[in-house]
């Protein structure tokens, strides 16, 4: 069957916005479905984010503006799959489109109905902790920004139809069907939290003071029921004392929860706990965790500040019991330390760390789409390929497929959008239709000829503003040649009214008084762009958001404000000009450095695209750190996969392989690059061309230097183990194994967990006892930190026997040659000392970054390494594979200590980044950007270090010697080279000195 | 500060030896040409010079008139030293502490290229409040400017008078902690004669502190009163190492930043601007003071400049040119006390 | 139209006002200007929002200029510190506004005169909050006259 160029994503949490931005920007058609009534997920709900406590909205929200705008996206709210038919290439898919009894079209999202909605309705959002009415938005920040009538609660009464000037409210609207052909699906409907059962959990639900780890967060939140401010339910004071419990609902086999560990709750902790003392120096957090899993990219790290700085009190115990002081709203809680003893202690509040369950509609997806579930209920993936669903044609992203944080479902958002891409690259770019814009009419040099249109919004503006007022002002001021009212500037009727304006006045500068350009601007952009003016020939003033809104009792003042805010906007508009987006070519071919399992993924991944592929390994094989792995804890064949990967990369007519080879040169920017690699043992020179660069370098395993491994042939790191029980029968002669944990991991030279150790002991440790099982294996750690199904696993080991046993990072384990034996002596934390006589001690080292190599690295490409030596990603969050240097990735080990899985994830990740610059014949700069007046320049430099983007480099120029001068190609516009230009040589377009000048002067 | 031998004794040792070391430089070709000082035209005067043989060796003099920062003569705005044949010419600079810090700061902002530069460091030991000299000697004609012991005596046609040096030395001489060059460790080659290793500069900055304590209105009408009289010469930014915009901001157009006319806002402004733009530069060799026409003293500003930085951000100019300056770099810890929090 | 006229609705406030110019990042503190909109967060109306795509924008010739020109007071409000919506604008930003800061009140401006402060974009109230207290801190202050012009 002919394969079709558009994309079914379901779920539009920041998972499935990703995917839809990643297939949008590289040529598909996406049709995004949402169940509820705005997009976002659980992301949208939460203050801050781990570990770098950034703050949520301000990183997500313009990434949802962004998926609501995107030409190729076609977002749906409210919707259900019926049924979907067909396969990879093909699918038909019919959805429900359920009302929402606002006409979408005209509803401008001013909010006067909600406002004006006499029933009180639940709050879902912020987490049934405040009330709101019946006709509402999820949140104020939502998209799209469209009023829905929550039919559960509305009495009918007719009061929001009759003050929508917009005529969007209509109860007689009906539920609709549609039916999509789509060549690819994206499942991404994200996770349930773990609700506690009633009164029987710690007392959630019969105590006002218990309340979940999500309720928390928007207790948190600056925009939550107490504004940021932490107070008790029950009384609203300020809590001193606030217990978390950890592992409500995850790693229990007791069966009112799930078995498996929720990955994420370790950490939000933490972080809850750090803000929450943040917010309120006041409280003094206890968390009750029986191991602490902080193993991604600057988790330890963040653990250690929650405890030195912020004063967090880690306690390891499960909790017995919680009781609630009738008197005080206290609780009581119950718990036995780890030395045995049982302590009672109060606290004022008590956050449950409810873990993540597979989503509600699982099943109903699953059967929809014929996918299977695993054991848990979540999206059965590849062994290798964690986003490859059973079914061929359909990927999953996010916790669908098992708990995980942002980074990691951004990550498997884009990695199956790679897939996509790998999928239907023919048919990019077949759905598309580009609008026929008319020719840009020629201002420049032109007198300004401004018109100001002034919009009512309702009453949202014109209840509050003397609009007739503001209307007459701006007539009065210089250049404008027509100022109007509008009840809705925004209206489809309107657009028209301005475009019909722009030619019956020659207006060359537009501008509209209403509400915030964030996310206004580019609809009146449109519009005076299809009316023939140069976009960025507007202006906006807001008059509502910052202006009547605020000042709902200050009429006057309001009035004056509305005029000083236009008048601002005219002498700006006065100063603007048209601004062209430069175009630069792009070179379809890629170059991937690291020859891995991460960079071989990602080679043929583009490869299978027709993308050139210049494959650049240091060693002399391909294969990277997997030739050391036979096998995966869950069963994955490492060997098979990598050497059939190899023949394939090898055997691919779009790859060239460069083995023993060194990066000599990498020069040019996105899309256009250029470089020198030297290779094989003649040291030949290449010399090619790419568009983009993915950095797939890998680390290295530490080298130990402790507990004898340099002296005592019996201690082996566990990688050499590994290899003895997959290629020898030797461990039979084994009375006693021990294995150490965290060698060359957490500690201070290498402050960060390495993630795949503790998987790695366990998985070697039931092999081992598989095949001798008289043989005692002790496993002495500081965390077990089998995250997500791993702990299956661990159990798994308890139960074959092994033994394990915690140590302290104080007290590491001794160990003592005695004869052929080594005598192992351990301390654990509550100091009881344990000897064991073990005939083989097995090491669990650390992955360490290659120092000298990423520095060399880093310099070539202008990107930052962190402190561990890993490369910085641009984004910790939301950019997790790219670099803030545009068109370089990265992928896999080289990021930081990750499992095979997530190498794969991260190496299609790239690919699908990669994808949307190697999928045009050329790439836009943006139009706002700064640039340098080389006659003005004196050639600090000082820009140079300021630019975040590496956008800024010193050239000899004939005539003015050496200047700094700005690739547009790579200039974001943030302007914080002008800011420091001490010459002011540097401008920002659409922001130009000359306007905000403009702004600030004449002000009478 | 002052060495008990004599001011005198002093300045002549510290001119023997850079005259030997100048002379050794040029005699094997270590260097192209010396920048340097020689006698003024006249009393209380130095000026600059640049030799290139060893005859005018002799020329070359030291004492406590050398204000001029030689720096200045390094940037773009002067023409480059070049030979049509041999392309950047090597250059030997006579450099009290200020001359060495200029010249490293400059290298940090990419406007020399240290290689093609030789140290030649001296022990400074202060330059005369010429100003102050001036305003009390008044209307009568300077003849004769000499140092005996520790004091600087003046004569005139009918008159003489002592200034003790230690009371009549610049201000930022007064509270200098930085009298030889820095020495760049990573070239030791670079610098000749006496440089010297500095790790931690102390300061107390106790001279601004009770201009600090002020409240604003009397910090407004001091220093306003002490720029009324600016004329915008310029003189300030022509002598300083640090001024060598192509255009500077107070000539540009489009938009045009401040007013030109010489009113007090305009003038203030200029001078608040300048000061910004010294920040982390102003490697305190008070040149602008010490060539005003109008006597404005700009060393408080300059002071200032010094424990900002210092204090926010532990830099001292000048150091080292692999240091990044304050302007250029930032921690994500900087200290942040002056944002508005909610109470 | 159902608006009222000017003199029904006219809050009858004789005192001085000050009349404030506020520089915002668009992606943090004008995203949380608008919360404090949508959230109908009543706040002074005495600012002038002047929105620039970063903190790091905003030289020291705007902030001077403001003053120079007439502006009462002049707030700057960016993303806060690690929230960088360009990654390092707000880090760069702040170190120019700590010594633009301390020089303004070396050189006698009233240290209330330039504010600065941080806002996200979900902190609608705090925005609020800022603006009343900049407001109230300039009002203290009195008008700007510092920079008129004798002739």
């Amino acid at each position: 069957m002919e394969k079709v160029g558009a994309v079914l994503v379901v779920g539009a949490g920041i998972g499935g916005s990703q995917t839809a931005l990643d297939l949008g920007d590289a040529g598909f058609k996406v049709y995004l479905l949402e169940s509820t009534t705005s997009i976002g997920g659980v992301m949208a709900q939460l203050d801050k984010t781990f570990p770098t406590n950034d703050c949520a909205m301000c990183i997500v929200s313009p990434k949802l503006v962004e998926t609501g705008r995107h030409h190729n996206i076609d977002l749906s709210i409210n919707c259900k799959i019926l049924d979907v038919t067909g396969e990879a290439g093909n699918f038909t898919v019919r959805v429900l489109k359920k009302t929402l009894y606002v006409n979408m079209d005209n509803c401008t999202g001013c909010g006067v109905c909600g406002r004006a909605c006499p029933v009180e309705a639940i709050d879902v959002f912020n987490e049934k902790l405040s009330k709101f009415a019946a006709t509402a938005v999820k949140y104020p920040q939502a998209v799209p920004l469209v009023y829905a009538i929550n039919k559960d609660y509305c009495i009918g009464c007719g009061i929001c139809k009759g003050v929508c000037k917009a005529n969007a409210v209509e109860y007689d609207l009906e539920d609709e069907i549609i039916e999509l052909k789509v060549g690819g699906i994206v499942l991404s409907p994200g996770y349930d939290e773990y609700i506690p059962p009633e009164g029987n959990l710690y007392g959630y639900g019969k105590y006002k003071n218990v309340v979940t780890s999500i309720e928390f967060e928007r207790i948190l939140s600056a925009s939550g029921p107490y504004t940021g401010k932490v107070l008790r339910p029950s009384d609203g004071d300020i809590p001193e004392k606030v217990a978390f419990l950890q592992c409500i609902g995850s790693r229990d086999f007791t069966g009112n929860g799930q078995p498996y560990c929720s990955s994420v709750c370790c950490m939000y902790t933490a972080k809850e706990a750090v803000i929450a003392h943040e917010h309120m120096h006041q409280i003094r957090p206890t968390i009750f965790s029986m191991d602490i899993r902080a193993y991604g990219k600057d988790f330890d790290k963040y653990i250690i500040r929650a405890q030195d700085e912020y004063g967090v009190r880690y306690i390891r115990s499960r909790i017995s019991s919680v009781n609630e002081d009738p008197e005080t709203k206290d609780l009581i809680l119950k718990y036995e330390t780890e030395d045995g003893k049982i302590i009672q202690e109060n606290f004022e509040m008590v956050v449950l760390s409810v873990g993540l369950n597979p989503p509600d509609d699982a099943k109903y997806l699953a059967d929809k789409f014929g996918i299977e579930l695993n054991e848990y209920n979540f999206a059965k993936t590849d062994i290798f390929n964690p986003v490859q669903t059973t079914i061929p044609g359909i990927f999953v992203c996010g916790a669908f497929s098992s708990p995980k944080d942002i980074p990691e479902t951004v990550t498997q958002a884009s990695a199956a959008a790679g897939c996509v891409n790998t999928l239907l690259y023919e048919k990019r770019d077949t759905l598309i239709t580009e609008k026929t814009l008319p020719p840009e009419i020629f201002v420049a040099g032109q007198p300004p000829r401004i018109g100001v249109f002034v919009c009512h919004c309702g009453v949202n503006i014109g209840g509050y503003v003397d609009v007739p007022q503001v209307v007459k002002y701006a007539k009065s001021l210089p250049n404008v040649v027509l100022a109007d009212q509008n009840l809705y500037t925004c209206s489809a009727d309107t657009q028209t009214i301005i475009k019909d304006k722009i030619k019956e006045y020659s207006l060359n500068r537009v501008i509209v008084a209403s509400c915030t350009p964030r996310t206004h601007e580019p609809l009146f952009q449109e519009t005076i762009r299809e009316a023939g003016l140069n976009r960025y020939l507007f202006q906006m003033a807001n008059i509502r958001d910052q202006c009547s809104w605020v000042h709902m009792n200050q009429y006057k003042e309001a009035t004056e404000k509305s005029m000083d805010l236009v008048r601002m906007a005219v002498n700006k508009a006065r100063n603007i000009q048209p601004l062209e987006r430069i175009k630069l070519g792009v070179t379809p071919k890629t170059l991937v450095i690291g020859g891995g399992i991460t960079g071989m993924v990602a080679a043929l991944n583009f490869a299978n695209q027709n993308f050139e592929t210049f494959l650049v390994e240091k060693e002399k094989e391909l294969g990277g750190f997997a030739r050391n792995i036979y096998t995966t804890l869950e069963g994955g064949n490492v060997q098979a996969f990598l050497l059939d990967l190899i023949e394939q990369v090898k055997a691919h007519a779009n790859i060239h392989v460069f083995t023993d080879a060194k990066i000599e040169i990498i020069n040019g920017y996105i899309g256009n690059f250029k470089s020198v690699v030297i290779h094989g043992p003649e040291n030949t020179r290449a010399e090619f061309e790419h568009g983009v660069v993915v950095v797939a370098t890998g680390a290295k395993e530490y080298e130990p230097n402790e507990f004898l491994y340099n002296t005592n042939d019996n201690v082996i790191t566990q990688s050499e183990f590994e290899k003895v029980i997959n290629t020898t029968d030797d461990i039979k002669n084994k009375k006693s194994i021990v294995m150490i944990q965290c060698v060359g991991s957490r500690n201070e030279e290498h402050p960060y967990c390495s993630k795949m150790c503790c998987a790695e002991a366990i998985k070697n440790a039931i092999l081992a006892k598989k095949q001798s099982p008289t043989t005692e294996i002790v496993i002495l750690f500081r965390d077990v930190r089998t995250y997500g199904f791993k702990e299956k696993y661990y159990r798994m080991a308890r139960e074959a026997g092994i033994v394990f046993i915690r140590y302290d990072e104080d007290n590491p384990p001794e160990i003592v040659p005695e004869g052929s034996k080594l005598r192992v002596n351990v301390v654990t934390p509550i100091k009881d000392n344990i000897l064991i006589n073990s005939d083989l001690v097995v090491l669990s080292v650390g992955i360490v970054a290659q120092k000298e190599d990423n520095e060399e690295l880093g310099k070539l490409l202008k990107v930052p390494l962190n402190n561990d030596n890993f490369f910085l990603e641009a984004h910790v969050k939301l950019r997790p594979v790219d670099f803030a240097t545009e068109g370089v990735f990265v992928a896999g080990l080289a990021h930081c200590p990750k499992t095979i899985e997530d190498s794969i994830s991260q190496a299609n990740a790239a690919v699908s980044r990669a994808c949307t610059i190697l999928s045009k014949d050329e790439i836009e700069a943006e139009g706002k950007i700064a640039s340098i007046d080389p006659a003005r320049c004196s050639g600090c430099g000082m820009c140079i270090d300021n630019c975040a983007y590496n956008a800024i480099e010193l050239i000899e120029d004939r005539r003015f010697g050496s200047v700094a001068i700005i690739n547009s190609a790579l200039c974001k516009g943030c302007g914080a080279c002008s800011g420091n230009c001490r010459c002011a040589a540097i401008d920002v377009a659409g922001f130009s000195s000359k306007q905000i000048y403009a702004m600030i002067t004449g002000r009478l | 500060m002052v060495k008990s031998m004599g001011l005198e004794t002093e300045n002549k040792e510290i001119e023997n030896n850079l005259r030997e070391i100048a002379r050794g430089l040029l005699k094997e070709k270590k260097v192209d040409v010396i920048i340097g000082y020689m006698e003024g035209t006249l009393p209380l005067l130095s000026q600059p010079i640049i030799i290139d043989s060893e005859e005018d060796v002799e020329k070359l003099i030291w004492n406590n008139l050398c204000y001029v920062n030689l720096a200045k003569y390094l940037v773009p705005r002067v023409p480059k030293f070049v030979n049509p044949e041999k392309g950047n010419l090597t250059v030997g600079v006579i450099s009290k502490g200020c001359v060495g810090r200029g010249l490293i700061h400059l290298a940090s902002e990419n406007k020399i290229n240290l290689d093609e530069i030789k140290i030649i460091g001296i022990p400074c030991n202060g330059v005369v409040n010429r100003q102050r000299i001036e305003m009390e000697i008044g209307e009568k004609e300077i003849l004769e400017v000499s140092v005996f012991g520790d004091n600087i005596i003046v004569k005139g046609k009918d008159f003489e008078r002592e200034f003790p040096y230690d009371e009549y030395m610049n201000d930022l001489c007064k509270t200098c902690k930085i009298r030889k060059p820095p020495l760049v460790s990573k070239s030791l080659d670079l610098c000749v004669g006496e440089c010297e290793e500095y790790s931690n500069i102390v300061d107390d900055f106790s001279d601004i502190s009770e201009f600090e304590a002020l409240t604003p209105e009397e910090k407004w009408n001091q220093i306003t009163e002490e720029l009324s009289v600016c004329t915008r010469c310029y003189a300030c930014r022509e002598a300083c190492p640090m001024c060598y915009c192509n255009l500077c901001f107070v000539d540009q157009n489009k938009p045009v930043w401040f007013g030109k006319t010489t009113d007090l806002p305009d003038v203030f402004v200029y001078h608040l601007i300048r000061a910004m733009h010294m920040a982390g530069r102003c490697v305190a060799c008070g040149a602008c003071s010490l060539v005003c026409p109008m006597g404005i003293d700009l060393n408080k500003i300059n002071r200032k400049l010094e424990k900002i930085v210092k204090e926010r951000f532990d830099f001292t100019s000048g150091l080292d040119p692999d240091v990044l300056p304050p302007m250029v770099d930032f921690k994500l810890e900087d200290a942040q006390e002056f944002a508005l929090e909610e109470d | 139209m159902t608006e009222p006229s000017v003199e029904t609705k006219q809050s009858k406030n004789k005192e001085w006002e000050p009349k404030i110019i506020a520089f915002l990042c668009n992606w943090c503190s004008y995203a949380g200007a608008d919360l404090a909109g949508v959230s109908r967060i009543q706040d002074p109306p005495n600012i002038r929002i002047v929105r620039v795509p970063c903190s790091g924008r905003i030289n020291a010739y705007f902030i001077i200029k403001s003053l120079t020109d007439g502006w009462d007071g002049v707030l700057v409000s960016g993303c806060h510190p690690g929230d960088c919506h360009y990654i390092s604008g707000n880090l760069v930003a702040r170190r120019r506004f700590a010594i633009l800061k301390e020089l303004l009140e070396f050189f006698g401006i009233e240290p209330g005169r330039v504010n600065f402060m941080w806002a996200s974009a979900a902190e609608g109230m705090r925005f609020a909050v800022l603006v009343r207290k900049a407001t109230e801190i300039v009002k203290k202050l009195g008008q700007n006259k510092k920079f008129e012009k004798k002739w």
